[in-house]
């Protein structure tokens, strides 16, 4: 079965660090939050959304990882990554909002190799 | 803590205490959270490395709260939460290291945090630096005040 393949996790790995890139470049710049990198930030937690459906949906199916409670325990996480970080990055007025965005951004690559550990049927 | 003029550096966890904030967060919350899955599933394989992984959530969580709190007490308990991070980390990594049978599972402080990319070992380092230059100017609003001014203010600053 392949609903869980490579493809959106790969993707969220480039996009998490993609994220991080453009947000540390926007702290080097002494830029604010803004909206692009709010959407930019909207972008990866429609994208582990998606990875996290389609995990819960290999979990319905009937199959099941050795470490059940941690995997539970990374998905109700993940999506709290990027809004959380949105909303203390919203709450800074200066360089270090978009500095908070770029955790969010690294953590989520992080995560999708975690998920990988803890469940290798799920592919990076 | 979400009244509009707080938004400025003007406190532990605006200006980089944001970040500091963000990531000690982070730490708190991932380290707990594996402490509690590994404690309550299979603490008997590796009670030293499960205990201490415990006690290291402990430490974020403090200095988290008192990082947001930045009250001159709560600085005072950041800081020394700080140094047992940092003494806990050069401990921990060097023991996990000395001793590996000791530790057949990693702490968050295994290896001086080399799974994590080491930010453990940083991460106390950056708290003290971002906490002295508290110490420096007490109950002083920061210089970062300045609020649509690009400079940073404090040239001393690292940051």
């Amino acid at each position: 079965m392949s609903s869980v393949n490579g493809a959106v996790p790969t993707t969220i790995i480039v996009a998490g660090f993609a994220l991080a890139g453009y947000a540390l470049l926007m702290t080097a710049l002494n830029r604010r939050m803004n909206v692009p990198l709010l959407a930019a930030t909207g972008v990866l937690e429609i994208l582990l959304l998606v990875e996290v459906g389609l995990i819960v949906a290999k979990l319905a199916g009937g199959e099941r990882p050795a470490g059940l409670p941690t995997l539970i325990g990374y998905l109700i996480a993940t999506p709290i990554v990027p809004l959380a970080a949105a909303f203390w990055g919203l709450m800074e007025r200066s360089r270090w909002g978009p500095a908070v965005i770029a955790v969010a951004g690294l953590v989520a690559a992080v995560l999708m190799v975690r998920l990988h550990q803890i469940w290798p049927v799920i592919h990076v | 803590m979400s009244e509009p003029g707080a938004s400025r550096a003007d406190s532990t966890r605006t200006g980089p205490g944001r970040l500091l904030v963000a990531v000690y967060g982070l730490f708190a919350l991932s380290a707990s959270a594996r402490a509690a899955v590994q404690i309550a599933t299979k603490f008997g394989h590796a009670p030293v490395a499960y205990l201490l992984s415990a006690f290291a959530a402990v430490v974020y969580i403090v200095a988290t709260v008192t990082l947001t709190v930045g009250s001159p007490t709560a600085r005072r308990i950041a800081v020394l939460s700080c140094s047992i991070e940092l003494a806990g980390v050069l401990a921990v990594g060097t023991w996990s290291l000395a001793d590996p049978a000791t530790f057949p599972d990693a702490t968050v402080w295994s290896g001086y945090g080399s799974g994590y990319g080491f930010v453990p070992l940083v991460l106390p380092v950056f708290g003290l630096l971002w906490l002295r230059r508290w110490a420096r100017r007490p109950g002083a609003p920061s210089a970062f005040r300045s609020g649509k001014s690009p400079k940073l203010g404090d040239s001393r600053s690292p940051w």
